[in-house]
């Protein structure tokens, strides 16, 4: 559970005290959007956008995997983050691999699916975190602050239907456990990955390096 | 998981045993990709063995289910354990395939 910190006093000097000794929390931030999900909502009403909305969320693996981990829904997008302890702890997500390949295998099966109009296309952006504090200012609430997630957030603006946009730093730690579990990248969903590209993205003093799986 | 396949006339059979997951579904894609390339029209899944399917395991399935579709073969699927009965219905999986609680009600539809 994430640390509770507020502070009335604004000079209050047991704050600064309190923040700087917290230790990061290192894992995986993920976002998840539907995509044209207002749209649909005007144009076809509440109830159907309604069920595909659950359809959708329904259909999406990870989320079941990891109902602990969902930190909060902003609009029709979704913010999960997954600590690389838990990510150990589980079954099926047992390294960043599995989350990317679970992720890319989802929406493929939601553009492949026969049966049209029962789900919304999504957009996905991830990036492995280490500049992360699992801390709150609300009272009993989940939350994670830090520049990673920043990041994270910022590169969704380079995502689009169907497409999944990673920093380079997650996918080192994909290769990183497709070496160790000694499967090829070219079997997995590694073989639709983009080129490099960099981008500077506001609040992030540093040029990012990212990639893209389209599906 | 492991993989055994047999055939039964026309129908190849292949009996799925453990999970279906990211570290195995090339493994079925493979078998299947296989013999549909060889225009087998016929395929039976028997999942009596098979206690986990993740995503990335029915975006095979998926797959596998198009690809019969092309050369106007049948996939059908039997034995589903209850928990992956559950994922099938959860993920519309369920109304995609011709599902058979048995192996010799899967064969006989063939026959």
């Amino acid at each position: 559970m994430a640390l509770y910190i507020h502070h009335k006093d604004p000079a209050s000097k047991d704050l600064e005290k309190i923040l700087k000794k917290i230790p990061p929390c290192p894992g995986t931030c993920i976002f998840i959007d539907l995509v044209e999900s207002t749209g649909i909502k005007y144009k076809k009403g509440i109830a159907h956008w309604g069920k595909l909305i659950n359809n959708t969320f329904n259909f999406i693996s990870l989320l079941n995997d990891f109902p602990d981990n969902i930190v909060k829904g902003i609009g029709d997008e979704l913010m999960i983050y997954i600590p690389d302890d838990i990510l150990a702890k589980k079954e099926t997500f047992t390294n960043h691999y599995s989350i990317i390949e679970e992720l890319h295998a989802t929406l493929d099966n939601i553009k492949n699916f026969p049966v049209k109009n029962l789900f919304m296309n999504c957009k996905v952006s991830l990036h492995y975190c280490t500049d992360v504090y699992n801390i709150t200012y609300l009272r009993n609430y989940n939350d994670y602050y830090g520049k990673d997630i920043d990041l994270t957030a910022r590169l969704m603006s380079k995502s689009g239907r169907n497409r999944i946009v990673f920093s380079e730093v997650f996918y080192l730690k994909v290769k990183e456990d497709l070496q160790k579990l000694n499967i090829p990248e070219e079997l997995t969903c590694m073989n639709k990955i983009s080129d490099i590209f960099t981008d500077n993205f506001k609040g992030i003093p540093y040029p990012v390096i990212y990639r893209i799986i389209d599906i | 998981m492991n993989i055994k396949q047999e055939s039964f006339g026309n129908t190849v059979i292949l009996s799925l045993n453990g999970r279906l997951d990211t570290l195995n579904f090339a493994l079925l894609e493979n078998e299947l990709t296989s013999l549909t390339e060889k225009n087998q029209k016929n395929i039976i899944l028997d999942c009596q063995d098979l206690d986990y399917i993740s995503s990335s395991g029915l975006r095979i399935l998926l797959k596998a289910l198009k690809q019969v579709n092309v050369v106007q073969g049948r996939f059908t699927i039997c034995n589903l354990q209850p928990q992956i009965i559950q994922i099938f219905k959860i993920s519309g999986f369920e109304r995609l395939f011709e599902l058979y609680p048995s192996l010799n009600e899967a064969i006989a539809s063939f026959q």
